[in-house]
């Protein structure tokens, strides 16, 4: 596959993953429903308005916040030539405005951008992947960083985990309601037994779905971005270089809060502590062997 | 109504040829910007030239006919105005300064220079952006020339104005990669 079939596919998915989302939203409103009486529908409202909050504001100062929880310092141009000579040349080929840079001073190699729209982007590096990396991988891993600022990455995470809040509410307070048994003066659907206990379940397991969606759009835009890079450069052997440095490297970024590990170009989770299914990446590995793909038709 | 439903179906079509046209607009003004993109740096490798070639002329003083097919080249880019005479001028100068590059090899006090390795640094890094802005041009012109050959945009190209551009075409196979410097 060469990278316009992998954008589209990457596109096509990530569409695919946002609507069972939503079909998922719907099943927890209907099992609330279901379960609790009509009653309980203004708790929807609720759940959905608390989790926009909490996610908007951390989606609108994306670039200000992630900063302050990477310990990321803004640079500027005479800070380090070679590397916005080497930023340039990628905002040229992308046709993206040139970005806010940060180093993220750790020895570890990785990279991440963020920011609400590409006016207000922000990509940076740790001083690890400076250092670890020739010319043509650092173009690789930069065009990586400006495809998820050109794919809206930021705004498509913010929609996936407004969603997820709001499942995690929803649920969290229905079963809260069940066990104080608040809510069972609304059950006035004269109880057919079958359906209750699927919308029980429903509610039970729908967060731990919805963070498996969550993770598998993140996976989606992961690979999109390296796609997306390859249509930038035209060289996918350097993207491709560029993984195999950060594979053969085993030490990670010694921040590991996990609200920000989505955002690196490498997980800076253990790979093993976190199963395939919760990984907001794909396998390395899996990404190397696409962007070989790529290479072979060049 | 009735005539809710027509004045509905009016609105519709009216805002229908508004979108096509604008996307037109839009995609002509992206080649514009792209093309502008080329001419910046292209300018930027033209004023770099005169510094490398002195450089190099302080240690390689019997060299002329290098200089003079880089001049020569350079006045040649930095003249040309149409597409294809920009496109040929630009590959000229690329072989141009590929000979040059050649020269400076069998200089090995020149190679070792500070100021030649910075000029050879910025001179790779400006090439790279040619090519990028080449390459962005390309895909735009690409967009445009798809829109107005296809349906429905293909109706409103003329009422735009807008109409098929030229690619930047890189004749020499050779010309497509940059000169080779390594640092």
């Amino acid at each position: 596959m060469n990278f316009r079939t992998q954008q589209a596919a990457n596109k096509r998915k990530t569409i695919g993953l946002l609507v069972g989302m939503a079909v998922l939203v719907w099943l927890v409103v209907y099992a609330a429903l279901t379960y609790f009486g009509t009653s309980t529908a203004g708790i929807v409202p609720i759940a959905v308005g608390i989790a926009l909050i909490s996610v908007w504001g951390s989606y609108y100062g994306a670039d200000k916040l992630v900063i302050t929880m990477t310990g990321a310092k803004l640079i500027q141009e005479s800070d380090n030539p070679k590397l916005f000579g080497l930023i340039q040349e990628v905002i040229i080929a992308s046709g993206l405005p040139m970005p806010k840079v940060a180093i993220v001073v750790d020895s570890a190699p990785n990279a991440f951008a963020t920011g609400r729209n590409p006016e207000h982007a922000l990509i940076a590096f740790t001083t690890g992947i400076l250092d670890a990396m020739d010319r043509d991988q650092l173009q690789g891993v930069i065009a990586h960083e400006l495809a998820h600022v050109a794919n809206r990455d930021t705004l498509v995470s913010a929609v996936a985990a407004t969603t997820a809040g709001a499942i995690a509410i929803l649920s969290d307070m229905m079963t809260r309601m069940m066990f104080f048994g608040g809510g069972r003066r609304g059950r006035d659907n004269n109880g057919n037994p079958i359906l209750l206990v699927v919308s029980l379940l429903i509610l039970i397991l729908a967060p731990l779905a919805a963070i498996l969606l969550k993770s598998a759009i993140s996976r989606k835009r992961e690979s999109l971005a390296d796609a997306t890079a390859v249509a930038f450069t035209r060289n996918p052997a350097g993207l491709r270089s560029a993984l195999e440095v950060l594979e053969r490297d085993s030490t990670v970024v010694q921040q590991k809060s996990t609200s920000v590990a989505h955002i690196w170009i490498e997980s800076p989770l253990d790979g093993k502590a976190v199963s395939r299914l919760f990984s907001t990446h794909p396998p390395i590995a899996e990404r190397i062997a696409v962007l070989k793909a790529m290479e072979s038709l060049n | 109504m009735e005539t809710i439903v027509v004045l509905g179906v009016i609105a519709l079509i009216v805002l229908f040829f508004i979108a096509q046209y604008n996307r037109l607009i839009r995609l002509n003004i992206s080649v514009n910007e792209a093309w502008a993109q080329i001419e910046v740096q292209l300018k930027r490798r033209a004023d770099l030239i005169p510094n490398l070639v002195e450089s190099v002329k302080g240690y390689a003083k019997h060299e002329q006919s290098t200089f003079d097919a880089v001049v020569t080249a350079r006045a040649k880019a930095t003249s040309a105005s149409s597409v294809a005479d920009v496109a040929a001028a630009d590959g000229m100068l690329t072989q141009a300064l590929r000979g040059l590059l050649a020269v400076a090899e069998a200089y090995p006090d020149l190679k070792a220079s500070a100021n030649f390795l910075s000029l050879q640094d910025e001179l790779a890094t400006t090439e790279n952006k040619v090519a990028f802005s080449r390459q962005f041009y390309n895909d735009n012109v690409r967009s445009l020339n798809t829109a107005v050959k296809t349906v429905p945009t293909n109706f409103f190209a003329g009422f735009a104005k807008v109409t098929e551009r030229e690619f930047y075409e890189v004749e020499d196979p050779q010309d497509r990669n940059a000169p080779k410097v390594t640092f």
